[in-house]
């Protein structure tokens, strides 16, 4: 008896923190789908909106710049992080001891400490608004992270595995690409889908080192919104739009998110 | 002179030796080829990160305005970090908002990580859904989402009107004293899902004989909670307050987005006032100090509360 008045408090209360996160999307989801410009729910759902927003803001052209932006970045930051990982990991590495906490204090260095110098030495080198050049900083600064990420996914797999595949004469690269690369396949995914994430969302790298035709879909928004105060329906469908390819990840890989954000998180 | 030749031609054979052995000995080859492998993402972060670190202290002992020549200051730039009451006034923002980011969120998770029960629950995963979604959501959408509920005619002054307290209707993001708190509520919208995830998976792996051996002694809820709980909760706690206080120290998106740090300077934190000095009105070395203060608040703030986490 008191264990089912045990569930429905916590059933209650849930419920209410799940409304009270849900509360402000779905007025957004409304907006995006009302034919009134201020977006109040009023008449029918007007699904057009999504087309117009998505000529008024230029957002193919942004959505190509970010899309291109962040699969360069993932698949760049997946191999720098299996190959800094394997190392780490497994291989070992002459002078780890001070390699290893170096790569390692990177996540413990904020953008902000870096962004100056970054974009001035980036701008001697013709490197601001250019895509190229955003890939090369998402690429580093993924680094630490990476490395964190798949040097315990290797150092999970059994060592005995490796000493087998030395005895049979097996090559570093060997052993990285047919022992040890099937099996640590969950962590792959999770980095991808974490990294896809985190360059997908970047707001202020974009802000920074590109303008113009180079502006990301992040950026682009805040451009519109800007510029359309007084649009408020066609401004949600907008963001919508930007948020939809993580959003939709998200649905799909709901748990690799939630435990690779955590795990990420307790640098476990 | 035996000794010497002896000396001479030792190591050179010691040293054919030693390299003979380390062929033979594949833990020490693997420690070659390994620093091969690690060398391709070490010379990508050193390019992005560790150069653009050691340059920022640099930048940060000039004045320069990001054209003419540079002129050394030595250390004032830090002093007017120190001394603007500008720039003085956005620490005591980031104050404000460490408690909407972090304050809040950690006492709400822990509050509702207490009341709910600890048994596994169908339907859990649909919660914890919903609850990581601010996570996913680009800080943008997050940032229009707010401004829109907060505007003139938004949700918050209609739901006031509706219960009749017309007289406190305003533009929120607009009003000297009600924008700082107002930009912190989204901030512990954000995270206070992500808070009690990391709670709730720190309780599964709290022992349950601790809860047995609580409810032996007669431990009320309470009790329990200040005795069980939240010992066990000290490293989720910990990863929680870091991330969300140095979150806070670090927001700039949202501001930028909603107020751009006004009205007047009332939102204006310490990463907006670096974005102004480094690209809005260059003062370069100004924006390097202020990148380098932050980062080393963060790192004191992470190594303090890790301290604090690991003492008993």
């Amino acid at each position: 008896m008191s264990r089912r008045i045990e569930a429905i408090i916590t059933y209650a209360i849930l419920t209410v923190l799940a409304v009270a996160v849900l509360f402000p999307v779905a007025t957004f989801v409304g907006a995006a789908l009302s034919p009134d410009r201020a977006g109040r729910l009023v008449g029918g759902l007007e699904w057009s909106n999504f087309a117009t927003a998505w000529q008024e803001a230029d957002f193919a052209r942004a959505m190509t710049v970010s899309a291109t932006i962040a699969v360069s970045a993932v698949l760049g930051q997946l191999v720098l992080a299996v190959l800094g990982g394997f190392g780490f990991g497994v291989l070992g590495v002459w002078g780890h001891r001070i390699l290893y906490p170096l790569i390692v204090l990177g996540m413990m260095i904020s953008t902000e400490a870096i962004i100056v110098p970054l974009y001035y030495q980036f701008r001697s080198l013709g490197l601001t608004n250019s895509i190229p050049g955003i890939i090369l900083i998402h690429l580093g600064m993924g680094v630490p992270f990476g490395i964190f990420w798949m040097r315990a996914a290797f150092r999970s797999l059994p060592a005995s595995l490796f000493e087998s595949a030395e005895l049979d004469g097996a090559g570093a690269l060997r052993m990285l690409w047919s022992i040890a690369l099937p099996l640590v396949r969950p962590a792959i995914t999770t980095l991808m889908l974490l990294s896809f994430m985190w360059t997908w969302n970047d707001y202020f790298l974009s802000l920074v080192f590109l303008h113009g035709d180079n502006q990301t879909a992040t950026v682009a928004l805040g451009v519109f919104q800007g510029r359309h105060l007084t649009l408020f329906n066609l401004m949600a469908a907008g963001g919508l739009i930007v948020a939809a390819p993580v959003l939709i990840l998200y649905v799909i890989f709901q748990r690799k998110f939630i435990s690779g954000m955590l795990a990420g998180a307790l640098k476990e | 002179m035996s000794h010497l030749i002896a000396r001479a031609t030792l190591p050179g054979g010691g040293a054919s030796q030693a390299r003979r052995r380390a062929n033979h000995n594949p833990r020490r080859r693997n420690r070659r080829i390994g620093l091969a492998f690690v060398a391709v993402p070490l010379v990508f972060y050193a390019v992005v990160v560790l150069v653009p670190l050691a340059q920022s202290f640099q930048y940060s002992f000039y004045n320069w305005d990001g054209v003419s020549r540079a002129t050394w200051v030595g250390l004032g730039n830090y002093i007017q970090f120190f001394t603007d009451p500008v720039l003085q006034s956005t620490l005591s923002h980031v104050l404000v908002l460490i408690f909407f980011f972090s304050l809040l969120p950690i006492v709400l998770g822990l509050l509702s990580t207490a009341l709910i029960t600890r048994r596994r629950l169908a339907g859990m995963a649909g919660y914890r859904f919903v609850y990581f979604l601010p996570q996913v959501l680009t800080s943008v959408v997050v940032a229009l989402v707010f401004k829109r509920i907060y505007s003139p005619d938004g949700a918050l002054n209609a739901l006031l009107r509706s219960v009749g307290l017309d007289a406190l209707t305003r533009s929120w993001l607009g009003d000297f004293t009600w924008a700082l708190p107002a930009l912190g509520l989204i901030g512990t919208w954000a995270t206070f899902g992500f808070c009690m995830v990391l709670f709730i998976s720190g309780v599964s792996s709290i022992p349950t004989e601790l809860y047995e051996a609580a409810r032996v002694d007669g431990a009320g809820p309470v009790r329990e909670f200040f005795a069980v709980t939240l010992p066990g909760l000290r490293p989720q706690i910990a990863v929680a307050l870091t991330l969300t206080v140095t979150g806070a120290l670090r927001t700039f998106d949202l501001v930028w987005v909603t107020t751009g740090g006004g009205p007047g300077t009332a939102t204006l934190t310490p990463a907006v006032a670096l974005y102004r000095a480094a690209f809005v009105n260059p003062q370069v070395g100004k924006a390097a100090a202020i990148g380098i203060v932050m980062a080393l608040l963060c790192l004191v703030i992470a190594l303090a509360i890790g301290r604090v986490a690991e003492r008993d």
